[in-house]
């Protein structure tokens, strides 16, 4: 009977072995190296046979090498390379990484010349890198777990790649649950689905940037409590098509409650200081007008008085009616010289980019306090320049968009889409922007009376601010309108003259 | 009307108001002064002046109600007219309850102003004659001991003789006689006119 076992060669077996084995003679050259040999250190077989071992090492190490090998040579005996040190050992690749590593030494005697088996153990590293990972992850998932963080990974077809526990709690799913777009946005708030929509287009698109950023309502559809998500990522492209969407979601009710709080502090205040400085502008010019009046009233009435009585005394007469004129000019003076004094200064008109302007008075809005809504541009390239004073037209946009915020919170909308579009409209050679919101609209009263001064909806405002906008519009060659039409969404346009 | 003595006195800060409701109460045949602040008709006024004060609350330097309080600290008991541009409520009240007669808003009709002007100087009358009445009844009073007030005070609040002897624990002589001095010493011609002149002099 032959031994089956025969017909196996050294090297059969040397390559069976999954830890990395060189083979190296007394003097210290490899003469044989497996499979996982080459794999680990990067050597071909034909570069490794005939290498001293030194050059598996850093140079620091190799002067010293060489005693320690005669010391081996002398006294060879089945153990771990560098026992007693203490330190890791490193063995050199041949692209230069350096790789820690447990190295066993086993001297192989034969009748021509003693051999030493080297093998290298990278298991323990293996393990430590998996320790590595695990306390990694761990590390991150407690972190998410403090910031209330939670992440998700769409791909660009709307599928849903991963999305965490948290977020399924949130959503009133189970964990492991599956999960689809369709099921995510059909929690999502009926006012904010269309912003919902809108974001993940903006970084679906490969003009834009990637960026997606989206703050929204969630109903649990299960016990129909109502949180707000905000959630930012990147789309990442591959090739310019959008391939994943990571990103991170938080849970910022509380936070929500507290800015809504703050932006209603805020709005109070500013419409308590507006209402002073009306309140105090009014009250100059009642004086500066009344004091006349009350003098005319009371010369005049000593004339009628002289008239109807035989005390006839025509210098009285004249004095009370030279008074009267007199008084009557003052007070005509008076007005033109504070009408003068509030329109001081000519207008400085300059060249302008509108859709810069557009989202300049965006940024405005949202660090008034008025950021509770998504914006949807929908700008025109290579828009040619406006002519305008940059602050009043930035004034009047700012305006339009807090007006819009405030019409539909006054409505109980809490989130809500402004479309802002700027074109170049050619029937009146003006570049013209429209402001257009997802709310009730204008009832015919007040849309008939919404440019009026002093007419107002809001239970704290003075009812000044179309009026001022449209004078602002008009004073830099512009219109200020609104859309005709008892419809919802509430449409403004503003159009500028372009600059020739 | 005796309006013979009487001055209405007008503080504005503007010419156009003084000299137009100046001519206006001048109409009426009642004497009028002008005075552009405060301070000039401070230097002017005196305690015994008759009539009334029309002042605007609203001037340069001292204002309507500080004036006020400066008349009042002086023991200027003139009547006052306040005038002003728009009715300030907050500040009417304040006024009225430092003593004000009137409180009026800019422009002012011929018939408001004239009302007022014709009441305030009948409160100053009343004024004045009270205070001459206050002045005599003290000087009246001021020769009495304090025995014979003691009596008095008992006598006028209606109880006999002989009660205010007991209460006194005095004799019944003594109280005539204290009776018959304070009588003496007032001049008042009863009982009821001793009472007068203790409530004149501030007593009751």
């Amino acid at each position: 009977m032959t031994n089956p076992l025969q017909g196996l060669n050294f090297q059969t077996l040397f390559d069976a072995v999954s830890d990395a084995m060189l083979l190296v003679d007394d003097t210290g050259h490899i003469v044989q190296a497996n499979s996982a040999a080459y794999l680990l250190l990067g050597y071909a077989e034909a570069e490794i046979i005939g290498l001293a071992v030194e050059a598996l090492m850093p140079q620091q190490y190799r002067d010293h090498h060489h005693h320690y090998r005669e010391a081996f040579n002398k006294k060879p005996e089945k153990r771990s390379m560098g026992t007693g040190t203490g330190a890791a050992l490193v063995a050199l690749c041949r692209d230069g990484k350096e790789i820690e590593v447990d190295i066993g030494l086993s001297p192989m005697p034969s009748a021509e010349q003693p051999y030493t088996l080297v093998t290298f153990y990278v298991a323990d590293q293996r393990r430590q890198a998996e320790e590595e990972l695990r306390i990694s992850e761990e590390r991150l998932a407690l972190a998410k777990q403090a910031a209330h963080l939670s992440v998700f990974d769409f791909d660009a077809h709307y599928n849903v790649l991963y999305w965490d526990d948290c977020l399924r709690a949130l959503w009133g799913a189970e964990p492991d649950s599956v999960m689809n777009y369709q099921r995510i946005i059909s929690a999502v708030h009926p006012n904010d689905r269309e912003a919902f929509q809108a974001a993940f287009e903006h970084a679906n698109s490969p003009a834009g940037n990637g960026e997606y950023s989206i703050e929204c309502r969630v109903i649990n559809p299960i016990d129909h409590t109502e949180r707000w998500i905000a959630a930012a990522g990147h789309m990442h492209f591959k090739n310019e098509v959008a391939n994943r969407l990571v990103g991170i979601a938080q849970d910022i009710t509380e936070q929500k409650i507290i800015e809504k709080q703050l932006q209603k502090q805020r709005t109070e205040v500013e419409a308590n200081f507006t209402q002073q400085v009306a309140a105090q502008t009014a009250s100059a010019i009642a004086h500066e007008l009344n004091q006349p009046l009350a003098a005319i009233s009371a010369y005049s009435e000593v004339a009628l008085h002289a008239l109807e009585n035989d005390s006839f005394d025509p210098n009285s007469l004249k004095r009370a009616l030279e008074g009267s004129v007199k008084q009557a000019q003052r007070a005509g003076s008076s007005l033109h010289e504070l009408l003068a004094f509030l329109q001081k200064g000519d207008v400085v008109r300059d060249k302008l980019n509108i859709n810069d302007i557009v989202k300049e008075a965006l940024i405005i809005a949202k660090s008034n306090g008025y950021g509770e809504f998504y914006p949807i541009l929908q700008l025109e390239d290579n828009m040619p320049l406006v002519l305008g004073n940059r602050i009043q037209v930035l004034k009047i946009l700012v305006n339009l968009l807090t007006n819009s915020v405030e019409a539909m919170h006054g409505v109980g909308m809490s989130t809500s889409t402004i479309t802002i579009t700027v074109r170049t409209n050619a029937d009146i050679n003006m570049a013209h922007v429209t402001v257009r919101d997802n709310g009730p609209g204008l009832d015919p009263e007040t849309a008939k009376r919404i440019f009026e001064p002093f007419f107002t909806t809001k239970p704290t405002g003075i009812g000044m601010g179309l009026a001022i906008s449209r004078a602002l519009a008009e004073a830099n060659g512009g219109q200020l309108w609104l859309e005709p039409g008892n419809k919802p969404n509430a449409m403004f346009h503003f159009a500028l003259p372009f600059a020739v | 009307m005796s309006n013979a003595d009487a001055t209405v006195f007008i503080i504005d800060d503007d010419p156009a108001i003084r000299d137009s409701l100046a001519l206006m109460i001048a109409q009426e045949n009642i004497s009028v002064m002008t005075f552009e602040n405060a301070e000039a008709f401070l230097d002017a006024c005196q305690p015994e002046c008759l009539g009334c004060a029309i002042i605007d609350i609203r001037m340069p330097g001292m204002d309507g109600m500080q004036l006020q309080e400066e008349l009042s600290k002086r023991n200027i008991l003139l009547p006052i007219i306040f005038l002003t541009g728009h009715g300030d409520i907050p500040m009417s009240v304040r006024a009225i309850k430092a003593g004000a007669v009137d409180f009026l808003t800019k422009p002012v009709t011929r018939e408001k102003l004239i009302s007022a002007v014709r009441s305030a100087i009948c409160e100053s009358e009343k004024i004045t004659t009270e205070s001459i009445h206050h002045h005599d009844a003290t000087s009246r009073l001021a020769a009495l001991t304090d025995r014979e007030r003691d009596v008095m005070m008992l006598a006028i609040q209606g109880y006999p003789n002989k009660e205010i002897a007991r209460h006194l624990e005095i004799s019944h002589r003594t109280v005539e006689i204290h009776k018959s001095k304070i009588m003496h010493k007032t001049g008042a011609i009863n009982l009821l006119d001793l009472a007068r002149l203790a409530h004149e002099g501030g007593l009751i």
